[in-house]
């Protein structure tokens, strides 16, 4: 069964008077427990997809049905509660509060979810996932004192801490070298089948292609495979 | 407000620069006020450190008090019904010391009374600016007006009117400079002081505006302290502004792991208080302290309504900068606000 299904989708962004369609009707479904790889050439619309289908931005038409409610009809506010409690969002360039330390990276993320557990529960869960990601170590350290490798580690369990239902991962290689790329494509085909994730992912680097489960190609805004 | 609270301890340099400028600013705007205030104090101390209530003119000096005299019997019935009242008059003049150096002074004479002092005559008491003249109680000052001599019996503080020193005379000896009987001015203290048809009144107020220039000093000194707080304000709007439209990227990442848009306000509002409340704190601190060491004869009053009047409008514009950048970053998607904040 389908944890989420894209249908239909366009995007158009306009510049002036000249509008471009990005997106030509995407049509996707996810499966839990399973890596979902999009991949294709630079604007083919791989990432506008993902950033859509993670409540970022809206779509200009289509259907994006999550536990059977369709996301394009929702309010702002109700996307919000949809991102901050189901969605786990890992970005290219990790993006972690610069003023916050590792473990208050996923504190945050507990209170942005109003996890209902209490601060001891909170605080075993965050040295847990800090474990499971193995940068325990590291946890009281800033991000400006981490390496590429650990700053996309920690991207990923505040990504994950507040066990979210679908997992989007936007090029989460691309600032890492083949030996970091590799250990964290193979903490998330880990991640994702021990926590009974869906994870759609965008990658241009077909080296990571063997540690998911589908690849999907897309082209020109279209599903090409 | 964990967060904001950590932002600020983390990037100590950002906010201290922030506060400086907002501190500066504000400092600016608060000596400017009080030299201004103090102007105005230096010009009408006499009359604005009087209690509320009702100061009385003749109808036909039309309002202009230098033209006003009290008609005697009129004086002496509203002195009789009304214990309180004080009938008074000032003019310009001045007084020789033994060494026949001039000094320019506002002559007060007044009727038996709590609210300015009581002199007999052939004394003066003076306003104690004169001190640094080298005048000195037992004194004898002289007046080219007035037969007799002035016996220096003391001194009072901050008593001047039209800019210069206030000496209090006995009222004969008033008489006798100025060749009047009448007393150009009844005042009558409390918030209910009655009509009296004979004369027009006046609110403190209104009779401010009534003495020669006062209104006009006043007009352009208010002109300048209000300028500059408009600017002063623009300043702070503009700052917190740009503060948070420079952070939009971090308010992108943390909407779109979905915080709420009200905490991203709380998030700012904070912030601006914070460095706004600690800024005001130190250029109020300041101010006050620069009272004391303001050099003799500069006039500086900065009292406390005016403090925190201006303290409530930094406050206000502040708030409204930050919250237009909050407006921003609410209406912005969360994918823009990142992408805004990389390039």
């Amino acid at each position: 069964m389908s944890a989420f299904t894209i249908e239909k989708v366009k995007k158009t962004f306009s510049n002036g008077e000249i509008e471009e369609e990005i997106l030509k009707g995407v049509n996707l479904s996810l499966k839990e427990g399973e890596i979902t790889a999009l991949i294709g050439p630079s604007g083919s619309g791989k990432s506008t997809i993902l950033t859509i289908a993670a409540g970022l931005q809206r779509a200009s038409c289509g259907e994006i049905l999550f536990e059977g409610s369709d996301m394009t009809k929702m309010s702002q506010e109700e996307v919000r509660h949809v991102r901050a409690t189901d969605f786990g969002f890992v970005f290219q360039s990790s993006h972690l509060v610069p003023f916050l330390t590792v473990e208050e990276q996923l504190q945050l993320m507990l209170d942005v979810a109003e996890t209902k557990t209490s601060k001891k529960e909170q605080a075993k869960a965050i040295d847990e996932m800090l474990k499971l990601v193995e940068m325990q170590h590291r946890k009281d350290a800033y991000p400006s004192s981490l390496s590429g490798g650990e700053r996309q580690r920690v991207a990923i369990a505040r990504a994950l801490i507040h066990h979210p239902k679908i997992l989007f991962a936007d090029e989460p290689t691309a600032s890492l070298d083949t030996k970091r790329s590799k250990g964290v494509m193979e903490l998330l085909r880990e991640l994702t089948r021990t926590l009974h994730l869906t994870t759609l992912m965008v990658t241009h680097d077909e080296e990571m292609l063997s540690y998911v489960d589908r690849v999907i190609t897309m082209r020109d805004g279209y599903i090409v495979e | 407000m964990k967060i904001a609270w950590k932002e600020m301890k983390k990037s100590k340099a950002k906010f201290l620069i922030l506060g400086s400028i907002i501190f500066l600013v504000s400092f600016l705007t608060f000596i400017i006020s009080g030299l201004a205030n103090g102007l105005s104090q230096d010009n009408a101390a006499l009359i604005k450190d009087l209690p509320d209530g009702q100061f009385y003119l003749s109808k036909d000096a039309d309002s202009t008090y230098n033209l006003s005299k009290i008609d005697e019997e009129i004086q002496k019935q509203i002195l009789m019904d009304n214990p309180n009242a004080t009938a008074f008059s000032v003019q310009m003049g001045f007084v020789n010391d033994a060494e026949d150096k001039q000094h320019s002074v506002a002559f007060v004479a007044s009727t038996e009374s709590g609210l300015f002092e009581n002199v007999k005559d052939g004394e003066i008491v003076l306003d104690s600016s004169l001190k640094e003249n080298g005048i000195e109680v037992g004194d004898v000052l002289t007046n080219n007006q007035f037969s007799g001599e002035f016996i220096v019996k003391g001194f009072v503080d901050q008593q001047k009117y039209s800019h210069a020193p206030v000496a209090f005379i006995g009222m004969t000896n008033y008489q006798e400079i100025y060749r009047v009987m009448e007393m150009q001015t009844i005042f009558i203290p409390g918030e209910e002081a009655p009509t009296l048809s004979a004369l027009d009144s006046f609110s403190n107020k209104e009779f401010l505006n009534a003495i020669p220039s006062y209104s006009a000093e006043q007009m352009s000194l208010n002109m300048i302290v209000w300028f500059l707080v408009i600017i002063s304000g623009m300043l702070f709007a503009i700052f917190f502004y740009m503060m948070n439209v420079q952070k939009i990227g971090l308010y992108g990442i943390l909407k779109a792991i979905g915080m709420r848009t009200i905490s991203l306000f709380k998030m700012i509002w904070y912030q601006m208080l914070v460095i706004t409340a600690i800024s005001l704190a130190l250029s109020i601190t300041l101010s006050k302290a620069f009272s004391f060491v303001a050099p003799e004869g500069m006039p500086f009053h900065l009292t406390m309504d005016t403090v925190w009047m201006l303290s409530a409008v930094f406050m206000a514009v502040g708030f409204i900068g930050a919250t237009i950048s909050g407006i921003q970053v609410k209406n912005i998607e969360p994918l823009q606000a990142i992408q805004q904040g990389e390039m």
